[in-house]
């Protein structure tokens, strides 16, 4: 057995023996309270197995392993619906770039702890009303104000930040620049007086996403973590240090068995299903779709172990799985005719097909809408042209409304 | 699990592309769609003179013992500049039959002139659109065979065919020389594939396997070839997305190049999405060889390699507006191509029915 294998081995062991504790089935009618309060639980008992932190170095609490071991156990855990969401984006991106950029690392090391243990959540306060995907386009402003600086503002679909304890922040310093050049990166205590939280229900009626208002917010000039204009640098650096995550290919949707069962179980016209060309069409077109993801995968797991940077196609799987897997769900009520009409709002995602389907716009348009990630391919990989853009190389108070 | 390509490997797919590239131009190929029967004879003799022939066959007879991994990058590199015959991949599936199922005699007798390319194998296991039917239509006798093969790629021209057969205790996999076969040749849209009806009478064949096994074994030589073929295709989708990008990055039109349309940069960003997803299961599927999921491998390698190839000559000559439908530009070699591989070793249809009887566990 490989040094990866007996990994894998030891950690499914681990999961195995604490799913009954905070897996899917522990978690089935709890409140949300509840359901943070078990995930803190979990993030802890990780902690103390030493599985938190697995690729971030040992003097700031993690496991000092590579990427490798992280995905690895990522893609094992992601098998027993554990509630893990509250502290994805915390543990993803705010908290390692305050380890690289935090101007006071004795405090940095004080959050990370806290972090890993699942004591401090970290939000990261990025997307704005004002653009999304756009988003060196963002207005909230910071302004010099005595020693420190002062933030006026709003963001937007800011996720976990009712939970939060802490937020990274991307604001605009400087207005007479062009866009990319007047922005400064800043962490924020989500407390601080002028700073209210509002949550957001979204179309299947939870509510993880928020807007962050800031009135009058201020903050010293050690919260900064790029030099004044160069956040837009520092914010390219948070989106990318995420790499390295455990893909699905099934696009955090059912697993294609159970697409499989279904068919097998149903009856039109006295027929069942999965002899229907219509149905079994759709089970081999996604099943091919879904082993072509695995099989990227699978190789860039193998190019990491060899030493090797992987290729630019695994950044396909987000594209690729989540908006077939949205048609997918759809077709799976259909199925179910006149029993596809209920639904259960505690239901997860991952095993349920209405919860899949009605959740699966917000993961066509969270973390680089489809059509952004098209442009990312046509142009990082294909060397396309930009598209027009009247912005460029314009200051942001310019440029026309 | 899938695999890295090693350094011997990697070389395999450097020079086989410099070769083809080098020696098949449209301008060779373009007047063979006016000819029937004729194949392009640079690309026969470079794989022969290249041991592309010999790659897969065992060492005991004349091969070089490589497989589908190997054999795979070649057939990709072919299928980029298209390749001007279909015994790449006919005649490895005659070999193969012959190497798993025959007996020492029968590979003694045949697999050297594969192995040289000096023999040409074709493959006659459908029945009309039945690509392994259940029921052949050859009947087959006292060794001898009746009947008429319909459309078999490479027919036209081999010295030797696999067939399923309709023997007196049900199906029989059969290997027949094709000298004294009548042969006619079908006008086809994409004519150097060299397809012909072969009629026999009373025409010798040996049994390679008969009973239960004649039909796994068709499957298994059909699914062999499949994986071939759908790096033929990733191959030939990969070179139109790449020829739709150079156009789009210096075509103008509106002030700007059209590339900078997002209905045209997304469209090619798509065919990218269909060809990463193609080449990855290719790649699984030919590392899959002799594992109990091979024939599921091999199904998903060829349904994602014919949606990219049919998307990509599709959008290719979309992106190119009225340049792309001339005769000149070609591009309808590859859109003609696309359709040729799409039915040979079975359609889409029969291999979607064939991945889902295995998921389901319906299959034997």
């Amino acid at each position: 057995m490989s040094h990866i294998e007996t990994y894998r081995a030891n950690a499914a062991k681990w999961l195995e023996s604490v799913a009954p504790t905070y897996g899917k089935a522990a978690r089935r009618s709890l409140s949300e309270d509840e359901d943070l309060a078990l995930g803190r639980r979990y993030q802890n008992a990780k902690f103390e197995a030493g599985y938190a932190g697995i690729n971030w170095p040992v003097e700031y609490g993690g496991q000092g392993l590579s990427h490798i071991e992280k995905v690895t156990f990522e893609s094992e855990e992601m098998k027993h619906g554990f509630p893990t969401g509250y502290f994805g984006i915390s543990l993803g991106m705010p908290v390692p770039i305050l380890m690289q950029f935090g101007p006071d690392q004795e405090f940095a090391k004080e959050r990370v702890l806290k972090a890993l243990k699942g004591e401090e959540i970290w939000c990261q306060l990025f997307s704005e009303p004002a653009g999304g995907s756009d988003l060196a386009g963002l207005r909230t402003k910071a302004e010099p104000d005595g020693n420190g600086w002062k933030i006026n503002g709003q963001k937007l679909w800011t996720s976990w930040a009712q939970y939060s304890d802490y937020g990274v922040i991307v604001v605009r310093t400087d207005p007479n620049v062009p866009k990319h050049k007047g922005l400064t990166y800043f962490w924020v205590d989500m407390k601080a007086p002028g700073v209210d939280v509002r949550p957001i229900k979204l179309a299947g009626g939870d509510s993880h996403v928020n807007e962050v208002f800031f009135d009058d917010v201020k903050i010293s000039d050690d919260h900064r973590m790029s030099p004044v204009g160069g956040g837009f640098g520092v914010a390219m650096a948070t989106l990318m240090i995420e790499r390295y995550v455990a893909t699905d290919s099934a696009g955090f949707g059912p697993h294609l068995d159970l697409f499989i069962d279904l068919a097998r179980t149903t009856e039109i016209n006295g027929k069942p299903l999965i002899a229907d060309g219509r149905i079994r069409q759709q089970i081999a077109r996604n099943y091919a779709m879904r082993s072509g993801l695995n099989a990227i995968t699978a190789r860039a797991m193998l190019m990491m172990q060899a030493g090797m940077t992987p290729g630019p196609e695994g950044s396909l799987n987000k594209l690729v799985s989540v908006r077939s897997r949205q048609k997918l769900s759809e077709l799976a009520i259909d199925l179910q005719g006149s029993h596809g009409f209920a639904y259960d709002d505690h239901a997860q995602q991952k095993d349920n097909w209405t919860s899949s389907w009605i959740n699966a716009p917000t993961g066509r348009i969270a973390g680089g809408a489809d059509e952004m990630l098209l442009n990312t391919i046509a142009e990082k990989i294909l060397g396309l042209p930009q598209d027009h853009r009247p912005d460029k190389g314009v200051a942001f108070n310019q440029i026309p409304a | 699990m899938s695999i890295l390509y090693d350094e011997a490997q990697q070389s395999i797919a450097n020079e086989s592309r410099r070769v083809l590239e080098a020696r098949v131009t449209k301008d060779q190929l373009l007047p063979l769609l006016e000819s029937t029967g004729q194949y392009h004879e640079a690309f026969w003799n470079t794989a022969k003179e290249q041991g592309w022939t010999a790659l897969a066959m065992p060492e005991d007879f004349d091969g070089l013992a490589l497989g589908l991994v190997e054999l795979g990058l070649i057939a990709h590199q072919a299928g980029r500049t298209l390749s001007g015959a279909p015994f790449l991949t006919s005649s490895f599936g005659a070999a193969k039959a012959i190497e798993i199922y025959g007996s020492e005699a029968q590979k003694a007798k045949l697999l050297p002139g594969l192995a040289s390319g000096e023999s040409i194998g074709a493959v006659a296991i459908a029945s009309g659109a039945d690509a392994l039917p259940k029921q052949p239509q050859l009947v087959f006798a006292d060794d001898r065979i009746d009947g008429m093969a319909t459309g078999v790629s490479g027919g036209l021209v081999a010295d030797i065919a696999i067939a399923l057969v309709q023997g007196p205790d049900g199906p029989a996999l059969v290997v027949a020389s094709l000298a004294d076969v009548e042969r006619q040749a079908i006008e086809s849209f994409d004519n150097s594939r060299c397809v012909a009806n072969l009629r026999f009478a009373a025409a010798p064949a040996d049994v390679l396997g008969d009973g239960e096994e004649a039909h796994a074994a068709a499957l298994h030589i059909l699914a062999l070839q499949a994986v071939i073929t759908a790096h033929e295709q990733t191959g030939g989708a990969e070179a139109l997305m790449e020829t739709a990008r150079d156009y789009a990055v210096t075509r103008r039109a509106f002030g700007q190049v059209i590339g900078s349309f997002q209905s045209v940069k997304h469209r090619i960003a798509e065919l990218y999405a269909l060809v990463e997803l193609a080449r990855a299961n290719c790649i699984h599927a030919a590392s899959r060889e002799g594992k109990d999921d091979f024939i599921t491998a091999a199904a998903a390698a060829r349904l994602s390699a014919t949606e990219a190839y049919d998307t990509a000559a599709r959008d290719c000559i979309q992106i190119h507006g009225g340049i792309g439908v001339t005769w000149e530009a070609g591009l309808h070699l590859h859109m003609r191509r696309a359709r040729s591989l799409a039915i040979e070793q079975g359609n889409a249809l029969f291999w979607e029915d064939i991945l889902v009887d295995r998921l389901t566990g319906e299959a034997a």
